[in-house]
């Protein structure tokens, strides 16, 4: 199916109130479309009140969303017809088999030929690799297995957009990767937002993420310009000798941001932070080392982990909201 | 992933879009499991067994105790018929309505409580589907299990007691009355299950309406003509070919009716609102 807009998703101002508490405030999300799109935010945040106005599970205060062009309001069915969701918890039809679950879930969405539909529930267990427990019982599923069942029955219609709320964060390493696997297969096919504490494996799949924090966005964006951090680009200096003239040279440069030193036991390490990386990368080391007296013992670009650029900006904007 | 292509999407967005898929659902969970059936022989054992203790253990013991009541029904064949018949149709009455609130309290708060409800939503389905499909299938269970198996053991225990059929008119019409009034409390436990996302509070006040009622009732008697706290007499003199005392019979059903068809609409509404 084409739609005009470049995003799955797209909200303004979202606001939900409960009650006294604000559950989002304001919250402006971009979802590329056909891209894994991490939703990261400590607890409470908002991500699954984010998801629920999504899903038409719940209406917000003001501000407005689309999904495929088609508002999250007054189009929340037709919205629905085209997505997928898992919830944090997945649940399913006790008494049904997964295959039963999967038929009657796909008759939400296809009239038929039955044979059809379950020629489709069949590659989609084949997807999550239960073919061979499709038809038994739920209650005797591991977790990954139900977790893995719950993935088969939000990819069941094939949907453009998948919304997962917390996909891996029951599970054990291997019923992780699992789980990312199968994420890192429906790419092509779908666009997925999802929900998770655990950043590395936002790292590994995701190609951008929202950092939520008190119902705001507080960051967002590919996930190579959230791993710079707040500070953009910083170059990471080890310098030897005296540097009393160094912050003063470097501040003479434009494209220097701030700097920061660590001393160290006979040296210091400097934290550069600039705006231009070409010009950084050419002459910034030059730059240091004009300073005959210096020895550079150390020139690298600073690789944030995420976890680090996540605690940056939630721990910044949490401050800034006290201040 | 050829195969969806090949597979035709439901496109038209119905107002009661998901209603026979959610249906087929709730039936499958009474008529594809025990439920059906352990309640079935629960409630035909139950009331069939009171209508035998009241056709075969009762008169002999009444009439050697010297009960009037006993010569003054004719005999203790049609004592103990009218024994039954009141039993079933007084007492199943309320005990049905009892069943009614015990079976389907958890109808919806389960589903809310476990998530299943927000997961069912999540997808291509009208809220009011989700409501209708648990009242029709309630509805069926509580007609085919609850009502109509004991009352066809009933029919069949007073017909050969009888040693003719019974009435079926008179029968079928004391039935009717007993319809109305378990339809009164199923649609108020679903309409309360709509409010409340816990059981106690749907238990005390469905229950609350069916054993408090009467009390309630005989401190303020117009309270008779707009509930159905009055259909179980009701129901047993109609079954009985008795005579309706004036304004006991319509009133008291056609309100129960009106009750019931509001409970219903504030179920939807309340239930589109509802976030989740």
């Amino acid at each position: 199916m084409e739609y005009a807009s470049d995003f799955a998703i797209q909200t303004r101002g979202l606001t939900k109130k409960f009650g006294q508490v604000q559950a989002l405030n304001d919250l402006d999300l971009k979802v590329p479309r056909h891209s894994i799109f991490g939703f990261l935010g400590p607890n409470g945040a908002g991500k699954t009140t984010t998801m629920k106005i999504l899903l038409g599970l719940t209406e917000p205060t003001s501000g407005v969303g689309e999904i495929f062009g088609h508002d999250i309001v007054a189009e929340s069915l037709a919205i629905r017809e085209r997505i997928g969701y898992l919830p944090q918890h997945p649940r399913f039809i006790e008494y049904m088999t997964a295959r039963e679950n999967l038929i009657f879930s796909a008759n939400f969405y296809f009239r038929g030929p039955q044979a059809k539909i379950r020629e489709r529930c069949d590659e989609m267990l084949e997807l999550v690799g239960l073919t061979g427990k499709a038809d038994r019982p739920i209650k005797g599923f591991s977790g990954g297995e139900k977790q893995r069942l719950g993935i088969a029955l939000a990819q069941i219609n094939d949907p453009d957009l998948l919304i997962l709320d917390e996909p891996a964060s029951s599970l054990d390493p291997i019923g992780r990767q699992a789980v990312l696997d199968i994420m890192a297969d429906l790419r092509e096919r779908s666009t997925i937002f999802y929900s998770t504490h655990i950043l590395d494996d936002v790292q590994r799949v995701s190609d951008a993420v929202a950092i939520l924090n008190q119902g705001k966005v507080v960051a967002s964006g590919p996930i190579g310009q959230i791993l710079n951090g707040k500070d953009g680009l910083v170059y990471q200096v080890g310098v030897k000798g005296p540097t009393d003239r160094l912050e003063d040279r470097l501040s003479e440069l434009s494209w220097v941001k701030n700097t920061t030193v660590k001393e160290q036991k006979d040296s210091s390490l400097w934290q550069i932070s600039v705006s231009d990386e070409a010009a950084a990368e050419s002459t910034l080391l030059r730059h240091i080392l004009d300073d005959q007296r210096l020895t550079v013992t150390e020139f690298s670009r600073k690789e944030y982990e995420l976890e680090e650029a996540f605690m940056n900006i939630v721990k910044g904007d949490s401050d800034g909201h006290k201040s | 992933m050829g195969t969806s292509l090949d597979l035709e999407r439901i496109k038209e967005r119905r107002a009661l879009r998901g209603f026979t898929n959610l249906f087929r659902k709730e039936n499958q969970a009474w008529w594809g499991t025990r439920r059906w059936w352990i309640n079935a022989i629960l409630w035909s054992g139950m009331l069939g067994g009171l209508v035998l203790v009241m056709l075969y253990i009762l008169p002999p013991l009444a009439a050697a105790t010297g009960d009037p009541n006993v010569a003054e029904a004719g005999g203790q064949a049609a004592f103990g018929l009218l024994m039954a018949q009141q039993v079933f149709f007084e007492l199943g009455t309320l005990a049905v309505a009892i069943g009614v609130i015990v079976l389907f309290q958890d109808t919806i708060v389960n589903e809310r409580q476990s998530g299943l409800t927000e997961w069912l939503l999540a997808k291509p389905v009208a809220r009011r589907s989700y409501v209708l499909s648990k009242l029709c299938a309630s509805l069926l269970v509580v007609l085919a299990v609850l009502i109509a198996l004991p009352a066809l053991f009933t029919y069949m225990f007073l017909s050969v007691r009888a040693g003719s059929f019974f009435p079926p008119g008179a029968f079928l019409g004391g039935l009717g009355v007993m319809v109305v009034n378990s339809v009164f409390y199923l649609t108020l436990t679903l309409v309360l299950g709509t409010f409340f996302t816990t059981r106690p509070p749907l238990l005390g006040i469905a229950l609350g309406a069916v054993l408090g009622g009467n009390l309630l009732a005989s401190f303020i008697k117009p309270l008779l003509y707009v509930t159905p706290w009055m259909l179980p007499k009701v129901g047993s003199l109609v079954a009985g070919g008795q005579p309706v005392p004036d304004g006991m019979l319509w009133p008291s059903l056609i309100t129960s009716v009106v009750w019931s068809i509001l409970f219903v609409l504030v179920a939807l509404m309340k239930f589109e609102r509802t976030e989740f």
